[in-house]
């Protein structure tokens, strides 16, 4: 295959990587802000704690494996422990309590993590059986980022089945809908909330542990991918897990082609995208409500 | 008997802020001259917040674009006079308002907020991209600060400290009398029946986009105010200083700790977050890790904020006064 069509695709793969992380953490936050309403600032925050984690632990253990199943785990543990103290207590004042609050953690997080591991880069190795090209078809692709893709895409399916087609996800659906009716026959609705903002925040982490090998560990990971993950939300349109898929899709790939062909524009891109989103539908892509 | 204590309180306050330099040193008065920066940006801002209830995260792309505006004119036109400088600062964020009113008095609630973190952001970057016109990341500084002067009448050097300081207090100041009267008029009250109930604001004849409209201008204008007062204290803006997300939180947070249900809410959660970062920093490298805490203590104990605190105490303590000089004045 020819040079030009090799780097397209190159591109078309990074692009879809990163899209494809961006889902994972915007998809937690389709969950909680989107479906729940809760305004969570902190989201980012949780998805650069559990790539600090995972950078201990491959110290510690040196175990990738190891690292990708208890970093989000401890993430989502302290999500949890803030929704239930925390974020509950504020949920009556509405979303400007939740910006506060959530502000004043995430200032907490990243003011923790600098003290913990230092405001250096920290450097992750991707694990040996990940590294690598594999070649398709005369084309090579890199098969970490192919993992990437994988992952996410299992972490899709798995999430829309629970969603929409089981008991539990049932439940949830429900009780974003109306809670109170929920609550009243019979099913305990904050224990609902509290293991979806669980998922979410587990999601971020693995998000976390999966971009850790790409970009290095450092403490302004949170700024950047918080920012897209909440124009994700609300350009798909909230509680759409849908549309938070396609947006994340469309943003890998407007920032990885637009590198290419429009790199003084590049990074204003998807602001443009999702000002004119918004302009036509200020529900978003999929949104139903606002 | 009670208006000649507000008046006793109201003259002190003037001499005070008179003779501000004077008494405190420049160092606080330089600390006192942001915060009173900082007290019209977060009053700007709760202009939308607490009077329209229009959440905004993208306040700062206002201040900011003022800021900016000032300093571009005092780089590229020379004898550019100071007060000139400060309108072309206004006038440039009154500009953008306009542009951005079409579409923002359309929508309200999290579009409204999400609407702004866009487009604030995505002047954030083009003020980091246009490297020719802002500077890039490092901003533009070292721009020369012309004298206020008023031809053959009178030239004050504004490179001096204390001089600088009474032109801020008397732009700041003013800018927060204006504000204050604004929301005394009838149109004032246009803006709570808004926050409150748009839709009978609507069927009792008032047009509420055109409404929103104007209040969005004055919010956007004289945060440009907030912004040229801070780029020439500073003698340089630069796109962190400006137009990061954060600086869009902060008049949210000083609204919020303040208090939002009044017009000085703002103003007192200002003083309160300039008092708490000159102290903090003095004590700990972890600002942000104490501001952090701060928030959330707010939030879970007080989320009416200070003034909230403060109207309850004086309801449980002078409650059963003011009831009882009420009853009397009533007989």
């Amino acid at each position: 295959m020819d040079p030009v069509t090799a780097m397209y695709v190159a591109q078309g793969i990074h692009g879809l990587a990163y899209g494809m992380i961006l889902f994972l953490v915007a998809s937690g936050l389709t969950l909680i802000f989107g479906m729940m309403g809760i305004l969570n600032l902190a989201h980012a925050s949780f998805f650069m704690l559990s790539a600090y984690i995972s950078y201990t632990v491959l110290q510690v253990t040196g175990n990738f494996w190891l690292a990708l199943l208890i970093a989000p785990v401890v993430s989502a543990v302290i999500g949890i422990l803030m929704e239930r103290f925390l974020l509950r207590r504020v949920h009556a004042s509405g979303h400007i309590g939740e910006l506060i609050l959530t502000v004043g953690v995430a200032l907490v997080i990243l003011e923790s993590v600098k003290v913990f591991w230092g405001t250096e880069n920290l450097p992750l190795p991707v694990p040996e059986f990940l590294q690598g090209l594999v070649s398709v078809a005369g084309l090579e692709y890199p098969i970490y980022r192919l993992f990437i893709i994988a992952l996410a895409l299992v972490l899709l399916a798995i999430l829309t089945v629970i969603l929409y087609k089981t008991r539990l996800g049932m439940v949830v659906r429900a009780a974003v809908s109306d809670a109170d009716m929920v609550n009243a026959l019979g099913v305990n609705v904050p224990l609902v909330f509290m293991a979806v903002f669980g998922i979410g925040t587990w999601m971020a982490g693995i998000a976390g542990v999966a971009i850790a090998p790409i970009l290095t560990v450092f403490p302004g990971l949170a700024d950047q991918m918080g920012m897209d993950a909440f124009m994700v939300v609300v350009t798909g349109g909230f509680g759409s897990l849908g549309g938070a898929f396609l947006v994340s899709t469309i943003f890998g790939l407007l920032s990885s082609y637009g590198v290419q062909f429009v790199s003084a524009l590049a990074p204003v891109l998807m602001f443009i995208f999702m000002a004119i989103v918004l302009v036509i539908k200020p529900m978003g892509l999929f949104g139903e409500r606002e | 008997m009670k208006k000649t204590v507000q008046w006793i309180i109201l003259a002190v306050a003037a001499g005070i802020l008179m003779f501000f330099p004077a008494l405190f040193g420049i160092y606080f008065t330089n600390v006192f001259l942001t915060f009173v920066i900082f007290a019209l940006f977060a009053t700007t801002l709760n202009l939308l917040l607490g009077f329209t209830g229009l959440l905004s995260f993208g306040h700062a792309m206002f201040f900011g674009v003022g800021g900016y505006g000032t300093a571009i004119a005092l780089e590229r036109i020379e004898g550019l006079p100071l007060i000139l400088a400060v309108l072309i600062g206004v006038m440039a964020a009154v500009a953008l308002a306009l542009i951005l009113c079409p579409i923002m008095v359309r929508v309200s609630g999290t579009a409204f907020a999400m609407l702004h973190l866009a487009f604030g952001q995505l002047i954030y970057v083009l003020a980091l991209k246009l490297r020719d016109i802002t500077g890039g990341e490092d901003g533009i500084g070292g721009f020369d600060i012309p004298p206020f002067s008023i031809p053959g009448v009178v030239s004050v050097d504004m490179t001096d400290p204390s001089n600088f300081y009474y032109f801020g207090m008397i732009v700041l100041v003013g800018s927060l009398a204006i504000l204050w009267f604004f929301t005394k008029t009838p149109f004032g009250s246009i803006m709570v029946g808004i926050r409150d109930n748009a839709n009978r604001v609507d069927y009792m004849g008032f047009k509420v986009p055109q409404s929103k409209a104007v209040i969005y201008l004055f919010a956007g204008g004289f945060a440009g105010v907030a912004g040229s007062i801070y780029a020439l204290f500073q003698n340089l803006i630069s796109a962190s200083d400006a137009f990061h997300i954060l600086v869009s939180f902060v008049p949210v947070m000083m609204t919020m700790v303040g208090g939002i249900g009044s017009f000085f809410g703002p103003v007192v959660g200002a003083g309160i977050f300039g008092i708490l970062e000159e102290l903090t920093s003095r004590y700990t490298e972890q600002v942000e890790l104490v501001m952090g805490l701060i928030l959330i203590l707010v939030i879970m104990y007080a989320p009416m904020g200070f003034l909230g605190i403060v109207q309850i105490l004086k309801e449980k303590w002078f409650g059963k006064m003011s009831q009882q000089a009420g009853a009397e004045e009533a007989s």
